[in-house]
C-alpha cells in the first residue's frame, strides 16, 4: 500500500514538471516577447530588449522556468501586467469561490446519480426520465443550463437573485441562494457522466452471486440494492469522479462567467483577455498541478478502500 | 465481373441494412443532423435576411419578419441562427477529424505493440485525459488567436486521447483473436495485419467516437467563443451570439436562448448518433 502510494507520488512529479514546463514553454514561445506586447507596437527595439533584460526574458526558456518554479514556491507568482497587483494578492481570494462551487457540483452530482439509480423503484419507473435527463445533462453546454436557469428562477419566477456572489458572512440565506444555481449548472454535466458509468457498474454488479445469495436469504429488494449492490457500483465512480476534476475546471469557468461569480475562472478569462501573461500561467499551471494531485488523491482512495487492486 | 448497376445495388442494400442496424438513439441522432446539415447548406438560398446586415431595428422581440427578433445591432437572430450552423459543424467536424488522424494511428500502434511503447504512450494518453482540456485550449486559443481553423486545430489537439484511448482498448482484444494470430503465424507483417484484419474490426468504434468528439467539438468551441474566444466577428457564431444576448436576457430572452438551443441540439444530435443503446 505505502509502496504504492511513494511510486505514485514519485511517478507524478515528473509528469506534473513535464506538463508545467510544456505549458511555459507553449506560452512564451507562442506569445514571441512579452516585453513587446507589454510596450505595444510604438517600441523601439532598444526598449524591447532593456525590458527584456528587466525581467529575464533573454534567458533560455529552461531557466526562466526553473526561476518561475522557484519564485512560486516562495509564494512568488509575478506580477499581473495590467493591474500591477502581484499575482498571489489577486488569485488567493477566488480560490475558495471555486473551490467551494466545484464541491457542492461533485457532492450534487454524485448523490443525484444514486438517487436516481440506485433506488429499486426508481430504477424501474424512473429509468426513462433519468436516462434522457443524463444525456441532456452530457450535451447541454454550461452556459446554456445557466441562462436557462436564470431565466426561469430569477428572471419569471423571482425566487433568487439572477448573478453574483455573496460570503457565507453576509448570512447563511443568502449565500445559499446565490450558489444554488451555479451548483445545479456545473453538476448537470457530471450527473449525465457518472449516471453512465454507474448504471453500467451497478448491472454488473446485479449479474453477480452475492446478489442471487442476498435474495435467497429473503433480503428485501431495497436492502439487496442498497447494501449490496451499491457499494459495488460506486467504487468506479470514485475513479471517475477524479478522472473528471479537469474538464470540471472547464465548467467552472463557464459557469462562473455566466453567474459572475469571483472565483479563479473569471479571473483566468479577463487575464486572458489583456493578454496578462503572469496570471494565465500562474493559473494555468496551479490548475494543473491541482487536478493531478486530487487525481493522486482519488487514486489513493480508490486502492484503500478496493482490496481487490493488486497494489504491488 | 461486376457492373458500375450491380455495385449500385449493392451500395443501396448496403445502406439499407446499416440503417436498420442503428438505435432508436441513433436514428434521432441522424435525423437531427440530417435536418441541420441540409438547413445550413441552404441557409443562403432560404430567403433568409442578410445575417451581417444590420438595421436600426434594433432588439425586437419575436415578430412574422424577425422570428426570433434582432440583436442589439438589428440584425435578424433566426438568420444568424441558422447561419451559424455552418460554423458550428464546420468546426465540429474539423475537431473530429483531427482528433482522428491523431488518436487511431496512436490507440492503433499503443495496442498491437504491447510493453514499453504502450506504457509510454498510455502514460501519455492518462496524462491528457485528466488535463483540463477547455483551460488549454483557452491558453493556447488566446495565444495562436481564435480563427476556426486554429479552434478547430487547438480543440483536436486537446480531444485525440480519448479516440486513442478506446482504439487501443479494442486492438489490445481484437489482437488475441484466433483470426490475428493465424495472419501471423502465416508470416504477416504487422503493418499488414494491422490494415487488413484489426482496423477494419475497429472501425465501427472509430466512427461512433468521431461522432462524439465532434459533438464535444462543438461542445467546446462554442464555450470558447461564449468566454469571448470566438471565430472573429461579423461571423455568426452560436457562442459568440450567447456571450452578446446574455445582457438582454430579461426582456429579450430568445436573443441568447434561441442560439444556447441550437449548440445543445447540434451537440444532441452528433453524441446521440455515436453513443451505444444501455
Amino acid at each position: 500500500m505505502l509502496s504504492h502510494i511513494t511510486r505514485r507520488i514519485l511517478l507524478m512529479i515528473p509528469n506534473v514538471i513535464a506538463m508545467t514546463f510544456l505549458l511555459f514553454a507553449t506560452v512564451l514561445s507562442f506569445l514571441g516577447s512579452p516585453a513587446a506586447a507589454m510596450l505595444g507596437q510604438e517600441a523601439s527595439l532598444e526598449e524591447i530588449a532593456a525590458l527584456n533584460k528587466q525581467y529575464g526574458f533573454d534567458r533560455p526558456i529552461i531557466v526562466q522556468y526553473f526561476d518561475w518554479i522557484a519564485h512560486a514556491l516562495q509564494g512568488d507568482f509575478g506580477r499581473s501586467y495590467t493591474s500591477q497587483q502581484s499575482v498571489a494578492d489577486a488569485l488567493l481570494p477566488t480560490i475558495p469561490v471555486t473551490l467551494e462551487l466545484s464541491l457542492w457540483a461533485i457532492l450534487l452530482a454524485v448523490v443525484a446519480t444514486i438517487l436516481f439509480n440506485s433506488v429499486p423503484f426508481a430504477r424501474r419507473v424512473v429509468q426513462p426520465i433519468t436516462t434522457t435527463l443524463a444525456v441532456i445533462g452530457i450535451t447541454i453546454p454550461n452556459f446554456m443550463l445557466g441562462i436557462c436557469l436564470i431565466f426561469i428562477f430569477a428572471v419569471k419566477l423571482r425566487w433568487l437573485p439572477t448573478t453574483g456572489w455573496v460570503p457565507w458572512s453576509a448570512g447563511v440565506g443568502a449565500h445559499l441562494s446565490h450558489i444554488i444555481l451555479p451548483v445545479v449548472t456545473l453538476s448537470a454535466n457530471y450527473f449525465g457522466s457518472f449516471t453512465l458509468v454507474y448504471r453500467e457498474e451497478y448491472k454488473a454488479a446485479y449479474r453477480r452471486l452475492f446478489i442471487k445469495v442476498a435474495r435467497a436469504k429473503g433480503l428485501s429488494e431495497m436492502r439487496v440494492s442498497l447494501v449490496h449492490a451499491l457499494p459495488n457500483a460506486i467504487l468506479p465512480v470514485v475513479t471517475y469522479v477524479g478522472l473528471s476534476l479537469g474538464p470540471l475546471v472547464g465548467g467552472a469557468v463557464v459557469t462562473e462567467m455566466v453567474f459572475s461569480m469571483p472565483g479563479v475562472g473569471r479571473l483566468f478569462v479577463s487575464a486572458i483577455g489583456a493578454h496578462d501573461f503572469p496570471v494565465m500561467l500562474a493559473i494555468g499551471i496551479l490548475v494543473i498541478f491541482g487536478v493531478m494531485v486530487a487525481n493522486l488523491i482519488s487514486d489513493i482512495v480508490y486502492t484503500s478502500i478496493n482490496r481487490q487492486v493488486s497494489l504491488g | 465481373m461486376t457492373t458500375v448497376s450491380d455495385n449500385r445495388t449493392r451500395f443501396v442494400a448496403l445502406w439499407r441494412e446499416k440503417l436498420g442496424k442503428l438505435s432508436v438513439r441513433q436514428l434521432i441522432g441522424l435525423t437531427i443532423i440530417t435536418i441541420l446539415v441540409v438547413l445550413g447548406i441552404l441557409a443562403p438560398y432560404l430567403g433568409l435576411s442578410d445575417p451581417n446586415q444590420s438595421s436600426l431595428d434594433i432588439l425586437q422581440g419575436a415578430s412574422a419578419n424577425h422570428w426570433f427578433g434582432t440583436d442589439a445591432l438589428g440584425r435578424d437572430v433566426f438568420s444568424r441562427v441558422i447561419h451559424g450552423i455552418r460554423v458550428s459543424v464546420l468546426i465540429g467536424l474539423g475537431v473530429g477529424v483531427i482528433g482522428t488522424v491523431l488518436g487511431v494511428p496512436i490507440g492503433l500502434i499503443a495496442g498491437y505493440a504491447r510493453g514499453t511503447i504502450d506504457l509510454v504512450i498510455l502514460q501519455v494518453i492518462d496524462l491528457f485525459v485528466a488535463l483540463p482540456a477547455l483551460v488549454l485550449a483557452l491558453i493556447i486559443t488566446a495565444i495562436v488567436g481564435s480563427t476556426a481553423i486554429n479552434i478547430a486545430l487547438v480543440l483536436g489537439f486537446v480531444m485525440w486521447p480519448q479516440m486513442a484511448r478506446l482504439v487501443r482498448g479494442q486492438v489490445i482484444f481484437i489482437r488475441e483473436s484466433v483470426y490475428v494470430e493465424a495472419a501471423r503465424a502465416l508470416g504477416g507483417k504487422p503493418s499488414w495485419i494491422i490494415r487488413q484484419h484489426i482496423l477494419p474490426n475497429a472501425i465501427r468504434l472509430v466512427i461512433a467516437q468521431f461522432s462524439i468528439t465532434v459533438a464535444f467539438g462543438i461542445f467546446s468551441s462554442a464555450s470558447l467563443s461564449f468566454l469571448g474566444l470566438g471565430v472573429p466577428p461579423p461571423a455568426p457564431d452560436w457562442g459568440t451570439m450567447v456571450r452578446e444576448g446574455v445582457q438582454f436576457l430579461a426582456f429579450s430572452p430568445l436573443m441568447s436562448i434561441a442560439p444556447g438551443a441550437a449548440v445543445t441540439l447540434t451537440v444532441l444530435g452528433f453524441y446521440l448518433l455515436g453513443s451505444k443503446d444501455d
